[in-house]
């Protein structure tokens, strides 16, 4: 996207210059759509909402390893919705009546009473599951797609510095995943360089699987020495009751908030999971933020600025998860369609607008910085060599 | 008293009916082999004109996910009417073969409407709602064990004015509150309406007998409003209430079953995929001999017996506490004849346009074209 990129340059006054934005725009961006997604069943949405996240991804990510990692996440969300509709055929999916297929049926004993092997098969219950596993794997794969836009390091970084030792522990579980693709791809490159993609299965898995884990042992071991000699994890001039106070209120802060959110999205939990315990455990965190933080001084380097681009791009997602709460008040009909009759579902214009919102950022946003335009190109079908690393922190 | 005499009446005339059509359904034997073709039968998988196109179309977005999506919802047969007139017949039913099924609106407004499954066979409390063909809605979590919308009532857009949420709407996601939902009645012939125990799928009807459903808004397990409509058959007032006390059930298990119940699949016509041997505690031993897998001794009388007419297997039918309301003081009820179509209902209430699941499809190929050629160009561009 260099060259529309460039030209914008010459009248937005630097907006479209390349450059990474800061990675919690991306993921306000991301946990909008992953919101809106939760919101509906409609395969309708839930298509767009897809198409727009992958549109979103390739336009923008950057060509670091984390960024690769989203075809993995996509894989992902299509076994989800292949075992979501496989369970239903295992496990009896005879809601509704039009039967498509009938497997004999698997005779269980009483106290086996309410689970169903087999028999009929229909297909209600099947789109029942196709519907739901479509729901996940939306959800799952706009995480990923937070995971391949936003920069893990330079997110650790705008962490707020009571954080610190959450958010390191955090962004490194983050970064597992990502890592390990981009070493099995690389691990997986070099034994194909080396002529040995011929063997038996328990050679491939040797071959690959020991290098990857070790690979990815080197690599957390690094990052905590490097980590280490920069001072995180450093428990300061703090007293260890301090410490244990401190640590206790954050860690039930944050479950208050984890079961909050969990119950304000879901709307089949209990109302008061949902309000009153988002509020005490933002509360309790912040009690927990303010003690830590008292005792916490770093300083940042550069620190990331919220920039229009930013703005714009945390606000687009921002706008589709608050489009799908709309409509879920003024025309619920649609988000959750019904799978009585069979039909095909129903879709208004609203949401469908509201998703397509989504996809501004791939146009109203600069493009990532990409390592070629400043390095000669490596040799076509060669190993890439590691990309280097553009953390400026 | 009444046992005596009512026994030779409700025996000759019920057992020819019932029989019968149920035999070659449930037979054990042909049970697996007979049914896709019945229900091929019953109901034709209506054809898909013009789909294929859109098949294609679909499976070039995004391969197998999209494919299994667009295989299976291009099974589905398109339009039914709010009232599904194929199936039942207005007003209450003529004989004791089938049931009658009651949908009383009470407070959400509408007239109550009373049709008849004429069907002879056994089946759930879902098979004769669904046969006498209402249109119904469960919950997204139960499934329809949980009836959550009668004829799209209450409808999605609906305000319910339940105690403390007074704008509440019904989304039929999770069971609906207790202050505002479909209560489940049954009656049989000229008894009084009895609030049921057991869930829509587990229990059986009373053939012959009634079905209820009253929408019951702030009421509590006391005053839940009964059917307005007297659970007596035209012509037949003044007769005793023989109907069989159900028992209650014993645990909190959702997927138990009513002692003796058909254990329907909840089809609109799986009433004879009940097990070959019943679960009856009463059944006696000669529930294959009929070969409709119905264990003896069940819920009703007349309908229990084999070939050989065993009186003994049968407990004794007891007069019903309780006798039917007055006929005459019925509410005014309609076949449903007039009912609109619940999914142009659906499509009205919701703004929903036929042309926002084209523009979404056509957004999402777009979109996957914008993707590719995007990634074919970074791609270009790195290995410049």
């Amino acid at each position: 996207m260099g060259a529309p990129g460039r030209r914008a340059t010459a009248w937005a006054g630097g907006y479209f210059l390349p450059r990474d934005l800061h990675p919690g725009a991306w993921w306000i961006w991301t946990l909008g759509l992953a919101v809106a997604a939760s919101r509906t069943t409609n395969p309708w949405l839930l298509l767009t909402i897809l198409a727009v996240v992958c549109f979103v991804v390739i336009a923008r990510r950057s060509e670091a390893p984390w960024a690769l990692a989203f075809r993995i996440y996509f894989g992902l969300g299509v076994l989800i919705v292949v075992f979501r509709v496989g369970f239903r055929f295992v496990f009896g999916g005879a809601e509704g009546s039009t039967i498509l297929l009938t497997f004999p049926e698997i005779p269980l004993p009483a106290w086996a009473a309410g689970i169903r092997l087999f028999g009929a098969v229909s297909a209600e219950s099947l789109l029942g599951g196709l519907y739901d596993g479509l729901r996940l794997a939306t959800m799952v794969i706009c995480l990923g797609a937070g995971n391949a836009l936003a920069n893990p390091k330079r997110l650790l970084k705008a962490m707020p510095p009571a954080l610190y030792e959450v958010g390191t522990a955090v962004i490194v579980a983050l970064s597992v995943f990502p890592q390990l693709a981009e070493s099995a791809l690389r691990v997986r490159r070099a034994r194909r360089l080396r002529g040995g993609t011929t063997g038996k299965r328990m050679h491939v898995l040797r071959t690959i699987v020991i290098p990857v884990l070790e690979d990815a042992l080197d690599r957390s071991l690094h990052l905590a020495a490097s980590m280490d000699s920069r001072g995180y994890g450093r428990a300061g001039t703090a007293r260890r009751r301090a410490r244990f106070t401190t640590g206790l209120l954050m860690i039930v802060g944050l479950i208050g908030v984890c079961v909050g959110v969990y119950a304000t999205l879901d709307g089949t939990t209990p109302r008061f999971l949902a309000f009153p315990v988002l509020a005490s455990g933002t509360v309790v965190a912040m009690l927990g933020f303010r003690l830590a933080g008292r005792r916490v001084r770093r300083t940042r380097y550069r620190p990331d600025r919220w920039r229009p681009a930013e703005i714009v791009v945390a606000a687009s997602g921002v706008a589709v998860a608050a489009a799908m709460f709309a409509t879920s008040d003024v025309d619920p009909t649609n988000l959750n369609p019904s799978l009585t009759d069979l039909s095909w579902p129903l879709l208004s214009w609203t949401p469908l607008c509201g998703v397509l919102v989504g996809v501004l950022p791939a146009l109203l946003s600069p493009p990532p910085e990409t390592p070629h335009d400043h390095h000669p190109p490596a040799a076509a079908g060669g190993i890439p060599e590691n990309v280097p690393e553009r953390v400026r922190a | 008293m009444t046992h005596p005499p009512t026994r030779p009446l409700t025996h000759p005339p019920t057992r020819p009916l019932t029989h019968p059509p149920t035999r070659p359904l449930t037979h054990p034997a042909t049970r697996a082999a007979t049914r896709p073709s019945s229900r091929a039968a019953v109901r034709p998988r209506r054809g898909r004109p013009g789909r294929p196109a859109v098949l294609r179309r679909v499976a070039a977005l995004a391969g197998a996910v999209l494919l299994a999506l667009a295989g299976t919802v291009a099974t589905a047969p398109l339009g039914a009417h709010a009232i599904d007139h194929s199936k039942g017949s207005p007003g209450f039913c003529k004989s004791s073969t089938g049931v009658t099924v009651v949908v009383d609106f009470q407070q959400l407004g509408g007239t109550t409407i009373v049709r008849c499954n004429p069907r002879g066979s056994r089946g759930t409390g879902l098979d004769a709602l669904k046969g006498a063909g209402f249109q119904i809605a469960g919950v997204q979590r139960w499934g329809e064990a949980f009836i959550c919308r009668i004829e799209n009532r209450p409808s999605a857009v609906e305000k319910l004015p339940i105690k403390g949420n007074e704008g509440y709407r019904e989304l039929c996601i999770d069971t609906p509150p207790a202050a505002g939902y479909w209560s489940y009645w049954h009656a049989g012939n000229n008894c009084a309406w009895t609030y049921s125990q057991w869930g829509v799928k587990n229990r059986d009807f009373i053939p012959g007998g009634f079905e209820g459903w009253s929408f019951s808004l702030n009421a509590t397990a006391d005053t839940n409003p009964r059917p307005r409509i007297a659970a007596v058959r035209p012509g037949t007032s003044g007769r005793p209430c023989t109907a069989r006390k159900e028992p209650k059930p014993t645990s909190n298990n959702p997927n138990v079953k009513q002692p003796g119940s058909s254990g329907g699949t909840g089809g609109a016509d799986g009433g004879g995929t009940g097990p070959g041997s019943g679960t009856g505690t009463d059944g006696d031993g000669d529930g294959d001999g009929d070969g409709d897998g119905r264990p003896d001794g069940a819920q009703v009388p007349g309908t229990g017996q084999g070939p050989t007419g065993r009186q003994g297997a049968l407990p004794p039918p007891k007069p019903r506490a309780g006798t039917a309301d007055d006929p005459g003081k019925n509410v005014a009820f309609t076949g449903g004849e007039n009912a609109p179509d619940v999914n142009q209902v659906i499509k009205k209430q919701s703004g929903a346009s036929d042309y926002a699941p084209w523009a979404a499809l056509a957004a999402a190929i777009l979109l996957a074209l914008a993707t590719w050629v995007t990634a074919l160009r970074r791609r270009r561009a790195r290995h410049w």
